[in-house]
């Protein structure tokens, strides 16, 4: 803490890492054996049951249509039309046909909702598995997030934690060489990615040939990746808002240089966004997906590979679009198969729902990180009356635990859009097909920017938690959280142009 | 910054909050709702594109304007901010004239009248 000695921030922040490891630790382990093992296992004896109702189903609709086909033989040969035949029993045998037709016509509705049951029961297994699994996922790494990063903070030399306590420089420096080598480490670590991606596939199928080899340039980028966020963290941790670099020449003169940082590295973001959202609307343009069959059947506009002069005829002779649909082959997207109304058919309130709630989930966070900027940069801090009183009783406080609805909703963001992911890949959209390579490599990449912006998050947590966060270095805050806000708005973008169009 | 400005006791993160709630109930509403609720009348596609749109421009602005402060920070923010615009609009035309139907489907407006400039024999 803020008032303590030195040394006292260095031992804190060991002790206070390793405590805040050890509770996320811990949660990711309940929440993993809770849902990714009890529940998801109830799930699974759900799902095995309802296969095995399926194949029951199935072989009872396969049997009657085999018995259909030998009394069609027998009736064959009982044909009135045949001078040697006697009507009677083939009338008889006619009648036994029509039965069984009408008992395979049932056995048919009960197998479709077996099959329908059991696509259920796997999605819900499939729900709770791969949340479970995330949430494991995700803990691990914040641990060892935590621990790496709260070991070699304490291994540094007690008189860089002194700048915050009397005798400060105005003047001091505080740049940082670790964005570079993040940046290092991210472009080692893209550089490996293809081979990276095909040795874990290697070594998740249980082939260890040359699969190890395929990961070692990402692994090294990881390396140095791990060790320029520890660095980072390393540095600014102590770093109470003296000695801010202010930029000395135009058109940022008199600006926060961090600032202007964040602003241009936001920019070339949004470069990245629209790259991958340009290459959709262009690749869009020339599918034949089931809004653009609909809105050219309806106008009349035949398109090549797409809606056909037959098509047009048949619509306007009286058929509906979605019988028309299955013979256009069109193409389908992700929104075919979550919102009501898609091309699948299978959209309805549930599907729509991990999409939706992420939406809300974000736009939540981004206002519970503004309250976080807002409540450091109060002199005055009142706790609230009632249940938001007991919440945030103390300004310290307050600013922590609005950092950790904002670190829990982003990891909620990242938990259902696996989930879905997931429930998709099931469903047969998978990164196999243009329309599921731009989706997954889309929002991927927004997944991968909320993540980042996570591991921040967990960071200011920690900060709030041990040198905590006042009015003079506020602007941390304040910056993380522009990045925080563009991530909101890419998803703005995003949610609509995948998810619902 | 923001907070400054109260608004029936409430600062303007909290309004624009509100806002950016609502807006996105509508745009999921949009999309989940065939037919205007309470009518049988169907709601054309156009009609879900042009409010996503509308929405989306909504709650870009309340998240930069208010969220991110260019509202209040000096202009050179949202100078930088809107510099990318120029590449995106590149892009968005980029679509247009690589789209198979850009030589004769586009609208009038967006293609140069060359028939104007065919020498008269």
């Amino acid at each position: 803490m803020g008032g303590g000695g030195a040394s006292d921030v260095k031992n804190t922040v060991w002790v206070r890492a390793l405590m805040m490891a050890g509770l996320i630790f811990g949660l990711a382990v309940v929440s993993y054996v809770g849902l990714g093992i009890v529940v998801a296992n109830v799930k699974h004896q759900d799902y095995a049951e309802s296969i095995d109702a399926y194949d029951e189903k199935n072989d009872a609709y396969v049997s009657l249509g085999l018995q259909i086909t030998n009394l069609e033989n027998q009736s064959e040969n009982l044909d009135p039309g045949n001078v040697s035949a006697d009507v009677e029993p083939y009338n008889a045998l006619s009648e036994q046909i029509s039965e069984v037709k009408a008992e395979q016509k049932a056995a048919k509705k009960a197998k479709d909702d077996a099959h329908h049951h059991e696509v259920e029961a796997h999605l819900s297994y499939l729900t709770y598995r791969v949340a479970g699994l995330t949430i494991l996922f995700v803990g691990i790494i914040y641990t060892a997030f935590l621990v790496i990063s709260g070991l070699l903070n304490s291994s540094q030399p007690d008189e860089h934690h002194d700048d915050h306590h009397g005798g400060h420089d105005e003047h001091e420096h505080h740049g940082s060489a670790s964005p570079i080598i993040l940046s290092f480490g991210c472009l080692l670590f893209l550089l490996g990615f293809p081979d990276f991606a095909d040795g874990l596939h290697g070594l998740m199928m249980g082939s260890t040939k040359g699969s190890v080899g395929d990961l070692s340039v990402s692994m090294v980028g990881l390396t140095v990746v791990t060790a320029g966020i520890a660095n980072w963290w390393r540095e600014d941790l102590p770093f109470k808002g003296y000695g801010e670099q202010i930029a000395t020449s135009e058109p940022f003169q008199g600006h926060h240089i961090r600032k202007a940082g964040i602003w241009v590295f936001l920019m070339s973001e949004v470069m990245v966004f629209a790259t991958f959202f340009s290459a959709y609307l262009r690749m869009r343009t020339e599918w034949c997906t089931f809004w653009a069959f609909k809105e050219n059947l309806i106008a009349g506009t035949t398109v090549d590979g797409c809606v056909t002069q037959d098509h047009v005829n048949d619509y306007n002779a009286g058929a509906t679009v979605e019988a028309l649909w299955p013979s256009a082959l069109g193409d389908l997207t992700a929104s075919d198969y979550l919102r009501p109304g898609g091309a699948v058919g299978t959209g309805d309130f549930w599907t729509m729902l991990p999409g939706a709630v992420n939406t809300f989930a974000l736009i939540i966070s981004s206002y519970t990180i503004v309250l976080a900027l807002k409540v450091a940069k109060t002199h005055d801090y009142k706790a609230p009356t009632g249940v938001f009183g007991k919440l945030m009783p103390t300004k310290k406080a307050a600013i922590r635990n609005y950092l950790i609805i904002t670190l829990a909703l982003g990891t909620m963001f990242i938990v259902l859009k696996l989930v879905e992911w997931s429930h998709l890949i099931a469903e047969g959209f998978t990164i196999g097909t243009e329309q599921g390579s731009i989706f997954y490599v889309a929002t991927g990449a927004h997944g991968v920017h909320v993540f980042a912006g996570l591991l921040i998050m967990l960071y200011m947590v920690f900060k709030a938690d041990t040198v905590e966060w006042d009015e003079e270095n506020a602007q941390g805050i304040e910056y993380f959280g522009l990045y925080w806000h563009f991530v909101d708005l890419a998803w703005v973008v995003i949610f609509p142009a995948f998810y619902l169009y | 910054m923001g907070e400054h400005k109260l608004i029936l006791g409430k600062d303007i993160y909290f309004w624009n909050f509100i806002v950016l709630m609502i807006f996105t109930l509508f745009e999921v509403g949009a999309v989940f709702f065939e037919e205007w609720p309470g009518t049988d009348i169907p709601i054309s596609l156009y009609t879900v594109w042009g409010i996503l749109i509308v929405v989306g421009i909504v709650k870009g602005f309340g998240i930069g304007a208010f969220f991110m402060h260019l509202w209040d920070d000096p202009r050179i923010y949202l100078r930088v901010a809107l510099f990318p615009t120029i590449f995106v609009l590149l892009m968005l035309w980029g679509i247009g004239l690589s789209n198979p139907e850009g030589v004769t489907g586009l609208p009038g407006w967006c293609t140069p009248n060359w028939d104007s400039l065919v020498t008269e024999r």
